[in-house]
């Protein structure tokens, strides 16, 4: 098994006759994902890779089974976009567009809470169970370069670091059961948490792996979940930006969300926390596999 | 995130016909003067800088004369504050204040935050260390928005009734409908003022903008990258031309920020550029500067100012180009931009040192493209992020021995 997705979920492409949608795609289906229509407001009717396009989510709906949503819709539009697809009782949206309105994100967080879906992203580069599915840009092309298919949940704030994770996984001779990027805003549609706590549920799963920056609370609601002794496998936490810490406040050299506002935000903090809180704390990606083998007794 | 400067923030609450007194920025103290004259003579002046505790700096002055009002913009005008040139002045009319409180939204978690106090005008940290009960804090509800409902409560709970209730109720719904509207992520009135009439004013006004909320405020925009600032400092020539290049070129997106070492950084994305810097750190090598890269159209055209940039800065000794495992630019997108300021500027790469870690799609192509330059290191696939590092830190090592 994996979280989220498998070989089974049935995806519909928000924007899929944009040029970043239709290359996409055509990755994610040439892997194996279970795209079964688009939705281009305006474009009903069209075709893009022998599949049908509605000009709405809802009319899409009414004619496929669908299970999840990837959505390709420039930043100023990717809130309409998500919205619509929570409306027509999606619960599981890939909001993949980078520099989307604060405001617009808080809304999207809040809808997905009402509607009881996760919203991965924004600016995020998707998400893959390997050998299965993916959603969105993770992987390229050759995504086996990267992911091999195994029993280590990942969530990444980097869609970068979610394939160095997975690399580091798979040259230690281990794999992944699903990768998550789970978008690098301040404001996330769903919490890094709540990916942990799915992995924690699957069967499949063994370890968690897990990349921090700076900013935010998305590594103090990890801690506290630690903290009520719920995680019963492994987390490996690999957390980078301590150098911010050289540099007044309120400086980001990444994400947006990568801006050190409090002093509990900063990388040595949370260090200290979830290693506190039962964490395995790693300082580089070498030291993955060798953490996981000594804590799965392989 | 930036801040608007006094008088656009009033500008635009002035715009939604909120209550804020009537003023103007000037760079001239007789220009100043004149306008205080249509104000009635006496008038507040404030240094214009894009940051707070100025009174406490003796940056706002209350004048009783148009006389006075030149002495103080004189008086002001070319100072620095804050670390901020005043190389501008607000000239605003004087308020009678019978109560000050304070107000702020933010939103720099979910779900955003209200803060309200009944005690405002002084410095409102101080307050809330000294009085945690004095300062009231509610979650925003980003669907619903700030009503009268919730407005009511939390300044009722500040102990604020009667008329003066209404009046504060009135102007917080309005205040959060200009914060949304403004895509600001922070928006702090401070004081807000109730005169003997029970007639409210916002008197002291600050908004952070979301950058990404920019391109519906075309206005700001320029502004933005214009004065802009590494948020602790101004921009130097370099950081601002790959600033400028960011935003007149459409597509993709780079930063770049100076730091006092010798080894040029030109990484990403966000995470693998962070985990690097802090490698290079821990293992005693000093970054000349950070880069953050964001793939997208325009991303060969920021890379090579990017890279002018770096060869620009004096202080570098080597260069590390390194990135993630890219899952979908083409590496040679990136090698392509290199070879080329290299030629530019004819880079002698045996005796300046290079070492480039680009894996993924196009890698065989990449380093066909920098074949040509001797002395240039391309590790190979299997290198992770870790083994980039050293080895630059290495070869800079290497350097210093042989001098």
């Amino acid at each position: 098994m994996s979280i989220l997705i498998d070989e089974n979920t049935r995806v519909l492409a928000q924007g899929l006759t944009g040029a970043q949608g239709t290359r996409d795609a055509e990755f994610c289906l040439r892997y194996g994902t279970k795209i079964v229509c688009g939705v281009t407001p305006g474009k009903g009717g069209a075709e893009v890779h022998n599949l049908p396009v509605y000009g709405s989510v809802k009319e899409a709906c009414q004619q496929h089974q669908v299970d999840a949503s990837v959505i390709y819709a420039p930043p100023l539009s990717t809130k309409e976009a998500v919205i619509e697809a929570l409306e027509a009782g999606l619960k599981l949206i890939v909001a993949l567009a980078e520099f989307v309105p604060r405001h617009d994100t808080a809304i999207i967080a809040a809808a997905a809470r009402e509607n009881g879906a996760v919203v991965v992203g924004c600016n995020t580069n998707g998400i893959i169970s390997p050998g299965k599915s993916k959603l969105g840009a993770i992987g390229g092309d050759d995504p086996s370069e990267v992911f091999a298919p195994g029993r280590i949940g990942v969530v990444s704030r980097s869609g970068g670091m979610s394939a160095e994770l997975s690399l580091a996984i798979k040259r230690g001779g281990l794999g992944v059961s699903t990768c998550i990027s789970m978008g690098g805003d301040v404001i996330p549609g769903n919490p890094m948490v709540d990916y942990i706590k799915r992995f924690v549920a699957d069967p499949d799963t063994d370890a968690i792996v897990m990349f921090g920056e700076p900013g935010t609370k998305a590594e103090h609601e990890v801690a506290a979940y630690l903290r009520t002794k719920a995680c019963t496998k492994p987390l490996i936490a690999l957390l980078a930006g301590e150098f911010q810490e050289n540099y007044p406040k309120g400086v980001s050299f990444g994400h947006v969300a990568a801006m050190i506002n409090d002093v509990e935000d900063t990388v040595s903090a949370k260090r200290k926390m979830l290693s506190a809180a039962g964490a395995i704390v790693v300082n580089s990606l070498g030291e993955i596999p060798i953490k996981i083998q000594d804590q799965l007794g392989s | 995130m930036f801040t608007l400067t006094e008088d656009l923030t009033k500008a635009f609450l002035i715009d939604l016909g909120l209550p804020v007194p009537q003023g103007l920025a000037f760079d001239k103290s007789g220009e100043a003067a004149r306008y205080a004259e249509t104000l009635g003579g006496g008038a507040v002046v404030k240094a214009l800088i894009p940051t707070g505790r100025r009174g406490k700096a003796g940056a706002v002055v209350l004048t009783d004369t148009s006389e006075e009002v030149n002495t103080a913009a004189e008086r002001l005008l070319g100072t620095e504050v804050h670390g901020f040139a005043v190389e501008k002045i607000y000239v605003e009319s004087k308020v009678e204040i019978c109560r000050e409180f304070y107000l702020s939204f933010s939103l720099d978690s979910f779900p955003g935050q209200i803060l309200i106090s009944s005690s405002g005008g002084v410095d409102i940290e101080e307050t809330h260390a000294r009085d945690s009960e004095t300062v009231i804090r509610g979650d925003i509800d980003p669907i619903q928005g700030v009503n009268k409902k919730q407005a009511s409560f939390l300044w009722q709970k500040a102990g604020v009734t009667g008329d003066e209730l209404a009046a504060v109720v009135s102007v917080t719904t309005s205040l959060y409908d200009a914060f949304v509207k403004a895509d600001a992520v922070m928006m702090e009135i401070n004081p807000l003022v109730l005169d003997s009439d029970g007639a409210v004013s916002i008197v002291g006004a600050m908004l952070a903008i979301d950058e990404n909320g920019l391109p519906r405020h075309p206005d700001w925009a320029e502004i933005a990258d214009g004065s802009l600032i590494a948020s602790w400092r101004k921009f130097n020539a370099r950081e601002l031309s790959v600033s400028e290049a960011n935003r007149k070129i459409k597509g993709g997106a780079v930063r770049y920020t100076e730091l006092d070492g010798d080894i040029a950084l030109l990484v990403g994305g966000g995470g693998a550029g962070l985990l690097q810097h802090d490698m290079m750190l821990a293992i005693g090598g000093r970054p000349a500067n950070h880069t953050d890269t964001n793939p997208g159209a325009g991303i060969e055209e920021k890379f090579k100012v990017t890279i002018r940039a770096i060869f620009d800065n004096p202080n570098v000794k080597c260069l590390l180009v390194s990135f993630n495992h890219q899952q979908l630019t083409h590496c040679a997108r990136k090698a392509q931009p290199l070879a080329e300021i290299l030629r530019e500027r004819n880079i002698n790469t045996q005796e300046f040192p290079i070492i480039v870690r680009l894996v993924g799609p196009g890698e065989e192509e990449a380093k066909e493209i920098l074949e040509e330059f001797p002395g240039l290191t391309y590790l190979p696939f299997d290198a992770s992020l870790d083994d980039a590092v050293r080895a630059a830190v290495d070869i800079r090592n290497a350097m210093e021995n042989v001098k």
